[in-house]
Formats: C-alpha cells, sequence, structure tokens
C-alpha cells in the first residue's frame, strides 16, 4: 500500500484531468468543436480560489459557485459561438481562452496578475476527485442515453437528417456549451482546491491541447472515452520517464499512431470490436444469410 | 384543397433553372409518383418541399398555407417527413437506436428530466423502444435490430432510412428513390407497407426510377424532365405518352 501512497498525487492528477476531458467530451459528442473547456476551467478555478482566500468561503459552496459561474459562462459563449462550425468554431473557442487568460493576466485587483493565486485550502484529496468523476460519469451516462444523447449523436453525424426529423440544433448545441461550462467550472475548481495556486498559464494552450488529444484518444461516444484518454494521458510521462528529453516526442509520436490506427480513439474503437464479434458469434448459429458484413 | 401543393415552383443554380414553374399536388392516401430521367430535378423538388433548399420562385402550400419559408425542423414539426436517396445513417450505431432517433418529435419529458435522468426519462425510453421494435417487426428487420448500421447491404439500410421516417409518424412522406438497388420481391414487399402506410391517410411523394415498381403502386404520376412537368395523369397513361418516352428514350 505505501507503493500506491506514493502514487497519490499522480491519480489525484488523472481523477481531476478526467473531469476536465468530461467537459471537452460532451461537446465532440454533440458536434461542437469547443476548445472552450480551457476557459470554463480558469472561470470556475478562478471564482472557487477568490472565494476561498479573499472571503473565507468554505470550499464545497466555492466550488457549486463555480458550477454555476462555469455554466453560465457556456451559455453566454453560445450565443455567438454554437452558430459557428467546423474549424471556425474552432478558432472562436480558442480565442475565447485567449480572452480569459489575458483576463487572468491583466486584470491583477481580482486575479493577482502572473503570480496568480495562492495558498488556495487543500480540499481535495482523492476521495473528493474519486466522487466527483463517479457523480459526473454517472450523469453523462444517463443524459448520453436520454433523449438529449440521441440528439447529439444525429447531430454530430449528419445535421441535415438531424433537422429533417425535428431536432432542434440550437438547443442541443446550447446544452452541449452549458455541460461543458458547468463541469469544467467543477473540473477547475477541484483543481484550485487540490493544487494550492493556480495561475493564468496552466489555463492555456497546453490544457486545450491535453484535453483534446484525450478525447480523441480515448472516443467520443462512450462517456468511459475521456475516462481512459485521462488515465494514458497523464500515466504515459511518468511510463516514458526514461526517455528524459525525448519525452514530448516519444509522446507526440504514439499520439499521431493512435489517432491514425484508431481514429474513433481507443475505447469506442474496442467497444465496436467487441459488439461485432458478439453479434457474429451469436449469428453463428441462426441464419447468417440476410447480414452482410 | 390539397395536402401538399406545389406553386410555380422554381430553383435555380448559378442562374440556371434547376426546376422551373412546378405545379402539382399530392393528396392524402395516395401515392403520387415524381419520375424523371438523371438530372430532371426531382431530388431538389424534394429538398425544396422539406425545407433543404430556399425556392427562387413559387410557393409551397402545405393545406393552403403557405410553407415556402419555414425551416426544416419547422417543416418536419408540421408532419412532412423524407428518406434520403444517399443513405444518411449514424453507421456505427444500432439499426434499433437509429430508428429510435426518428421518435424524437414524440418525446414528451423535459429537457431537465432528461439531464437528471429521473424516472419519466427512462419510462419514455422504454415506450419509444418498444415502439421501435413494432417498427422493425413489420419491416422484418427484428434480427438485425442490434447490428450496426453501416454494416449491412443497401436495401436493409434503405429499410431503416424508412422506418426512420415513419417513426415521426409523418402527415406527408417523401421518399427519394426508396427502392434503387433492391430486386423486384424486394421492392414489392416495400410497395406493400407504402400502400398500408397511405390508406392510413398519410400523403406519400415517391420519387422513383423503376417504372416497373411506378406503375404498379402510383395512383398519380407527375414526370419531370429538364426541370419541367412533362406529363401527369394516371401511370398507364402517362407512361405511354409520346413525350415521355421522347425524353427516357430520346427520339
Amino acid at each position: 500500500m505505501s507503493f500506491l501512497a506514493g502514487y497519490e498525487p499522480l491519480f489525484e492528477l488523472a481523477l481531476l484531468n478526467m473531469v476536465l476531458a468530461f467537459s471537452q467530451y460532451i461537446p465532440l459528442r454533440a458536434g461542437v468543436f469547443s476548445l472552450g473547456s480551457a476557459a470554463f476551467a480558469a472561470v470556475g478555478a478562478y471564482a472557487a480560489a477568490i472565494l476561498a482566500t479573499r472571503y473565507g468561503v468554505p470550499p464545497v459552496v466555492c466550488v457549486v459557485v463555480a458550477v454555476v459561474a462555469g455554466g453560465i459562462f457556456g451559455a453566454l459563449a453560445a450565443v455567438p459561438l454554437a452558430r459557428l462550425r467546423g474549424v471556425f468554431q474552432a478558432l472562436a473557442t480558442l480565442a475565447l481562452v485567449q480572452i480569459v487568460l489575458s483576463t487572468a493576466l491583466n486584470w491583477t485587483a481580482l486575479t493577482d496578475g502572473a503570480l496568480g493565486i495562492n495558498s488556495i485550502p487543500k480540499a481535495v484529496h482523492l476521495t473528493e476527485a474519486v466522487l466527483a468523476v463517479v457523480i459526473v460519469g454517472y450523469f453523462l451516462h444517463v443524459i448520453g442515453l436520454s433523449a438529449i444523447g440521441r440528439g447529439f449523436d444525429i447531430i454530430r453525424e449528419d445535421e441535415t437528417v438531424a433537422v429533417s426529423l425535428g431536432y432542434s440544433v440550437r438547443k442541443h448545441h446550447m446544452i452541449a456549451f452549458v455541460l461543458s461550462g458547468a463541469i469544467a467550472g467543477l473540473g477547475g475548481a477541484m483543481h484550485a482546491f487540490s493544487s494550492y495556486s493556480i495561475t493564468p498559464n496552466e489555463f492555456g494552450f497546453h490544457m486545450v491541447v491535453m484535453l483534446l488529444a484525450m478525447v480523441v484518444l480515448g472516443g467520443r461516444v462512450s462517456v468511459f472515452g475521456p475516462i481512459v484518454g485521462a488515465i494514458i494521458l497523464t500515466g504515459l510521462p511518468e511510463l516514458l520517464r526514461g526517455f528524459q528529453d525525448y519525452r514530448s516526442v516519444v509522446q507526440g509520436a504514439l499520439l499521431m499512431a493512435s489517432i491514425t490506427f484508431l481514429p474513433n480513439g481507443v475505447v469506442d474503437t474496442t467497444l465496436g470490436w467487441l459488439r461485432r464479434r458478439a453479434l457474429t458469434r451469436g449469428q453463428a448459429g441462426t441464419d447468417a444469410t440476410e447480414v452482410t458484413t | 384543397m390539397s395536402m401538399l401543393a406545389l406553386e410555380g415552383v422554381g430553383r435555380d443554380f448559378g442562374g440556371l433553372p434547376a426546376v422551373d414553374s412546378l405545379t402539382m399536388r399530392a393528396e392524402p392516401g395516395r401515392i403520387t409518383g415524381l419520375i424523371g430521367p438523371n438530372g430532371a430535378g426531382k431530388t431538389t423538388v424534394v429538398n425544396m418541399i422539406a425545407g433543404l433548399l430556399k425556392l427562387s420562385r413559387g410557393q409551397v402550400l402545405l393545406d393552403g398555407e403557405d410553407v415556402s419559408t419555414r425551416e426544416a425542423q419547422e417543416l418536419a414539426r408540421m408532419g412532412i417527413a423524407r428518406t434520403f436517396q444517399n443513405i444518411r445513417l449514424v453507421r456505427d450505431a444500432s439499426v434499433r437506436d437509429n430508428v429510435l432517433a426518428g421518435f424524437h418529435l414524440h418525446e414528451k419529458t423535459s429537457t431537465l428530466a432528461n439531464l437528471l435522468g429521473l424516472p419519466s426519462a427512462f419510462r419514455e425510453r422504454r415506450a419509444l423502444l418498444a415502439r421501435t421494435d413494432d417498427l422493425l417487426e413489420k419491416f422484418g428487420m427484428t434480427a438485425m435490430a442490434d447490428w450496426p448500421a453501416g454494416a449491412l447491404s443497401y436495401g436493409h439500410q434503405r429499410r431503416i432510412e424508412m422506418m426512420r421516417a415513419l417513426a415521426t409518424e409523418p402527415r406527408l412522406l417523401l421518399l427519394d428513390e426508396p427502392v434503387a438497388g433492391m430486386n423486384d420481391a424486394e421492392a414489392y414487399k416495400l410497395a406493400a407497407i407504402f400502400r398500408e402506410v397511405a390508406d392510413e391517410g398519410v400523403a406519400i411523394l415517391l420519387i422513383e426510377h423503376n417504372m416497373r415498381f411506378v406503375r404498379r403502386l402510383c395512383d398519380h404520376v407527375c414526370v419531370l424532365a429538364s426541370g419541367r412537368l412533362i406529363a401527369e395523369g394516371d401511370a398507364e397513361s402517362v407512361v405511354n405518352d409520346p413525350r415521355v418516352i421522347e425524353s427516357y428514350l430520346g427520339s
């Protein structure tokens, strides 16, 4: 057990990354190319950190406020950004990250600028992190099965078909932005309560790329996609420690290889393969003539 | 009053009319055929009725109401459903999930209930799944319910398209080449289903190439060539019309 205890910070980091990856997963599942999760996470983290350090608000309340703030920020961002598509949407949401980042850097009265906010009480440990992943994961699973999940799937695959069946693309994209914002708000706040201090640069380009890679690598349909993606991309740097200077190179190469060969992500590819295998076996006994694979 | 009426409808692409001054009707309980050689503008007509293409001229009337400028989503709510000529399914999702997606207009639980996973959301899902299974049964695809849609043959994929469109319980059903790539036996099995749907009072507009199929099934046939209506009437007289023969076979 003491061996595991040494890795506790790593487990905690992986779990918090899962929460943030969930925030990136929702828009991608709904066909929204949003990279705004880092911005929403910054809003949540700063809201929680400022309330806790300056006003002594209890952490639980801070986290709730961060979730609400993230959700509202997501809804506001959706008004101009939900109507965009593809690379234009990606670029515009990236600009949103830049805006939040420079606000955090320059509004020193509120955020202490580049120094960041320090001496945040440590309120998030392994237990809280596990709880957050289980709760968010459960709700995303339920939503995925619900009418909203069906809307997300059909809008992502083919918007023309979706509107022909009466789906409101605007409504579903708004839901995706709000959920993404609220979950990122939660992830950001938990990050703040786990790491004692936050600085603006943590919520920059690096986080955008990391979250996107987690979901693309893991898979964007099953809820387990972002979970597996977060585990791999949090654990990989540790496993590659031996490569020292070339660590980033190896990590990048692995990412390129997996995206080339598993474009649907590790989890969705595996699940699809398992499902087909089960069907083929079930079919073998009965009549296989009707189905062509 | 006709359920669907097109009045002098036209659509230009880059200044060239793809469809011009088209006037036609579709009535409840009847199967209206829209036929014509390749490039005649048949799919353009379907896209205009379904609200995916804006009209350059004319009007589309649904029960006498001008719906020419309505969005596709609104028209779906008003009871227009369609299938796509180039099959458009969620390929990785199961047959059942593809059909289930068609029931969207009949979902009544609130967004909040769905977000929180309240029991009402699950009850509705079960009820819709039961109706999905009824449709699968009707189309003889129960055995394939769990297969990913993309793994099935064209004929089966077309059937999924039809089930999805029927799941919306439309008043007007637009079928864009529904039996392309099927053999006659398969096609006639579907013809029986179309007839059944029409008998329930649905207006069906059938776009088709297959003359035998059209002759057998359609109550009324309109023939389109180069975007213009060149003949209409009952199937037999239209097929023997010299202008129709010329447009199909050349003079």
